[in-house]
């Protein structure tokens, strides 16, 4: 036998914190059905039998004003849930006792739980907790989440809840000013008499004085609606007239004398000469003229952080790949099996696998800001300028993790109230340049600009944010016209957050990375090395063995020239020798003429090697030419040439489109690099050079890259939030569209007016 | 003080000349008298504790001016101004 609960509560009450304490990690993730609003759920045991646990999204109220809200009141109403445990945060009870009202209405079987005791009693507030059960009709239990103090109480509770048959009956009403009970009771009978839901009567009775939309399309479903609906009509106006405000306020407000009146017997507050910490914190993040600097320095070291203690286990992973690689190729006979798993398995997925670490941290300091309660600041500080492209302030954290990836980013416009602050939000992160491309950026920048690397990459970010911004005010005025949801947020006190929950956090979101990497970009990478594999039997018109040959041998006799050379020279200078103290073996002149002929020995010897690699490297461009990854390449040439590409650009980017990143693994290819590329590479580096890419086209490649199509793990998750196809194949063809004309205009004008000549 | 170029936002009832909420300065206590603006507005608002006659109080403005940050039944709220001003308020000593 096992039973469902629902654990419901206010955002910021520590919802998540008793979920977790309940759970343990026995926890799963995923999506409402049909929206995007995630879904986590787990179960434990108590007295041999099985609590299946489903934490609902935190919500200020069951009205259906956000997707949260729509989702947890279906939930509520609709599914089987057989406790409701409601989370309230006893430092901010009036609040928060809001959505007690309304479940309590809901009539569920109902456990509350009086959260943050330990702040509540800092704040001075003396709870009585039998009283306040009294008052509710519900088994009220004080615990301290972050300490899991209480929580054994709390399963015990739950536990008698959940097998107690006549709970029903416990449940008192809210009651209302008598006026209002009237029309109740007259709508109840009404309903009662029609019996046309199985839902709480006074429930329904109450929604429909509050003029609810989805309670009066339930209603007219069926028969009788009509008598229904008019007596709610004849109901509504009546209390609009004497309380001169529509139902739903009135119902609000006394909801909330309702909760004042219970506060007042079972609340004593006492004046304690406590400091309100987060106010004290506030009065520097949030400051006037500190806080925009001090976020600044928070985005920096957030920054600083990822990259720097990302590369540490990054080369971990590097050499750990390479080894592998090559354990694997002595292992296997060399073959296109050996082949398929080093070069396409190993090489594609090890490329992406070397930025785990990068993303792993990212997401933990995301999670760190979310957890204390900065982010909401954040929306505090941000709110002027994303309101000016029509956004709210919220809109500016997925914006900012769509530096790390922007796969998470747009999974993280959850947090968003509105359809199209969110579809908004979604359109315009492809062109925060997520970390994947900075590989490309490393790699392209340090070939071609390599006194100014740093400026050229800080640019192309800069110039995301830019077109980022500049597309958002554009849709905002066309396509997804309409304000934002009105800005009513929250800043909750700031909390000192758990590493279990961080490192849950960090976890959840970090696991659909790697996701990501077993499906996609494992699949892309098998692709890509097909294309590059095959056909086998390829024919070059050059004959690049001779040519080989000619070079070895005349860096051969170039060599015998040399040792000669070096003979003669000493045979002549110990003839020239006269000193009888030393032997002219031991002689400074000797040395230093050996020396000489050792430096032109070895100018010559790197010379050869040099010149051996470029000869490689244009066999292998030969080979890959008529490979089927340089023939697609061939084929979308002539569109891309207007900016200066050719056709191993055409196919880096065709193959950047499965992720980013691959444009690096793909020159390594094309320009015969083999296993170890990394964006350092000077394989790769001077394969650009000689490949007759100007620093010119180098810049306009780098816009192209910023700026096209995301990838595929990004259009995914893009259809996934917008859940329609048409934007999904809009921000695709918006972003080429995009991406095509800015970098012509690089070229272009570039070429027009000498830049960087 | 903080000007909107926007007309100010018509009440149903409160007076053209009522105080708004966006014409307290930080660290002014005010009671509230009517919200005005769209139903959703103003319900969600009320749910969120911003009912009549509740007390509340301008902690600050934003580091850019907007929006700005209240108090009311002893939480923190944050407002943009040209929200805060649709809602009337007498100011408390």
């Amino acid at each position: 036998m096992n039973f469902d609960i629902a654990v419901a509560g206010n955002p910021n009450c520590g919802k998540t914190t008793i979920f977790n304490a309940l759970t343990g990690a026995k926890q799963r993730v995923g999506n409402w059905p049909g929206v995007t609003v995630e879904k986590k759920s787990g179960h434990y045991n108590y007295s041999d039998l099985k609590f299946d646990v489903i934490d609902l999204p935190g919500t200020y109220s069951l009205a259906a004003f956000s997707a949260e809200e729509t989702v947890v009141r279906q939930y509520l109403e609709n599914d089987e849930a057989d406790v409701v445990v409601n989370i309230i945060d006893a430092s901010n009870l009036e609040r928060n006792l809001f959505l007690t009202t309304q479940l309590i209405e809901l009539g569920k079987p109902l456990v509350i739980v009086l959260n943050m005791m330990d702040m509540a009693q800092e704040k001075g507030l003396q709870i009585d907790a039998d009283t306040l059960a009294t008052l509710l009709g519900a088994p009220v239990v004080p615990v301290i989440g972050r300490t899991g103090e209480g929580i054994d109480l709390l399963k015990e509770k739950i536990f008698r809840v959940s097998t107690e048959v006549s709970n029903k009956a416990r449940l008192i009403d809210i009651a209302y000013p008598r006026d209002i009970e009237v029309e109740i009771e007259n709508l109840s009978q009404l309903i009662r008499k029609n019996d046309i839901t199985d839902k709480h009567t006074r429930w329904t009775a109450i929604k429909l004085l509050e003029s609810d939309k989805q309670t009066r399309d339930e209603v007219r479903a069926h028969s009788n609606e009509l008598d229904i609906l008019n007596q709610a009509k004849v109901s509504i106006d009546r209390i609009e007239g004497l309380f001169k405000d529509t139902g739903r306020a009135v119902l609000s407000h006394a909801r909330y004398g309702f909760i004042q009146g219970a506060l007042r017997e079972c609340v004593v507050e006492t004046v304690v000469d406590s400091v309100d910490h987060s106010r004290q914190i506030d009065r520097i993040l949030t400051n006037r003229w500190l806080g925009l600097p001090i976020f600044g320095l928070f985005m920096w070291l957030m920054f600083k952080l990822t990259y720097d203690l990302g590369s540490i286990p990054m080369d971990w992973i590097d050499t750990g790949l390479v080894a592998l690689m090559n354990f694997i190729s002595g292992l296997l006979p060399d073959s296109m099996f050996a082949s398929l798993l080093v070069d396409g398995v190993i090489g594609g997925v090890g490329a992406i696998a070397v930025f785990l670490p990068n993303i792993f941290i990212l997401f933990f300091i995301i999670a760190v800001l979310e957890d204390t309660g900065y982010m909401a600041r954040v929306a505090f500080i941000m709110d002027r300028i994303m309101h000016n492209i029509g956004l709210h302030g919220k809109a500016f954290i997925p914006m900012i993790m769509g530096f790390g990836c922007n796969v998470p980013a747009i999974m993280g416009t959850r947090i968003l109230e509105s359809r199209r602050d969110r579809i908004l939000t979604v359109l315009i992160n492809p062109f925060m340049s997520c970390s994947a491309r900075l590989p490309v950026y490393v790699l392209v920048a340090g070939a071609f600009f390599p006194d100014n690397a740093a400026t050229v990459i800080f640019s192309m970010y800069i110039l995301g944010i830019v077109v980022a911004i500049a597309s958002g005010k554009l849709f905002s005025q066309t396509i997804l016209k309409g304000m934002s949801k009105p800005f009513v947020l929250e800043l909750p006190p700031y909390q000192r957050p758990t590493l279990r929950s961080l490192s849950l956090h960090t976890w959840e979101r970090g696991y659909l990375f790697i996701q990501k990497m077993g499906t996609v970009i494992l699949v892309g990478s098998v692709i890509i090395w097909v294309l590059g594999y095959f056909p086998t039997d390829v024919e070059v018109d050059r004959n690049y063995s001779s040519e080989k040959n000619i070079l070895v041998s005349h860096y051969d006799s170039q060599l015998v020239d040399l040792e000669s050379k070096l003979n003669m020279s000493i045979e002549k200078d110990r003839l020239e020798y006269h000193s009888e103290m030393v032997e002219y073996e031991s002689s400074a002149s000797y040395l230093e003429l050996y020396q000489q002929f050792q430096i032109l020995k070895e100018a010559l010897a790197s010379e050869r090697s040099r010149e051996l690699y470029s000869l490689r490297q244009q066999e292998i461009g030969d080979i890959t030419e008529q490979k089927w990854i340089g023939r697609v390449g061939k084929v979308f040439e002539p569109i891309v040439r207007p900016l200066g590409f050719t056709w191993r650009e055409s196919v880096a980017l065709i193959t950047g489109f499965v992720a980013k990143e691959i444009v690096v693994s793909t020159y390594g290819v094309l320009f015969g690099v083999g296993e170890d590329v990394d964006e350092g590479s000077q394989g790769v580096i001077s394969g650009l050079r000689s490949s007759g890419m100007t620093p010119l086209v180098a810049l306009s490649f780098l816009v192209f890259t910023l700026l096209y199509t995301p990838c595929l793990a990004t259009v995914a998750a893009i259809k996934r939030e917008t859940g329609t196809w048409a934007y999904t194949f809009f921000s695709i063809g918006y972003s080429l569209a995009l991406a095509y004309t800015l970098a012509f205009l690089v070229a272009y004008f570039g070429g027009k007016f000498n830049w960087l000549s | 003080m903080f000007n909107f170029k926007r007309p100010r936002h018509k009440l149903n009832k409160a007076n053209e000349n009522d105080l708004r909420l966006s014409d307290l300065k930080p660290g002014e206590k005010g009671r509230i008298i009517e919200i005005g603006g769209s139903e959703n507005f103003r319900h969600r608002l009320i749910e969120m504790g911003i009912t009549r006659d509740a007390e509340i109080c301008v902690d600050k403005y934003a580091p850019l001016r907007d929006p700005m940050e209240l108090i009311v039944k002893g939480y923190h709220l944050s407002l943009r101004g040209m929200d805060a001003q649709k809602i009337a308020v007498e100011r408390l000593a």
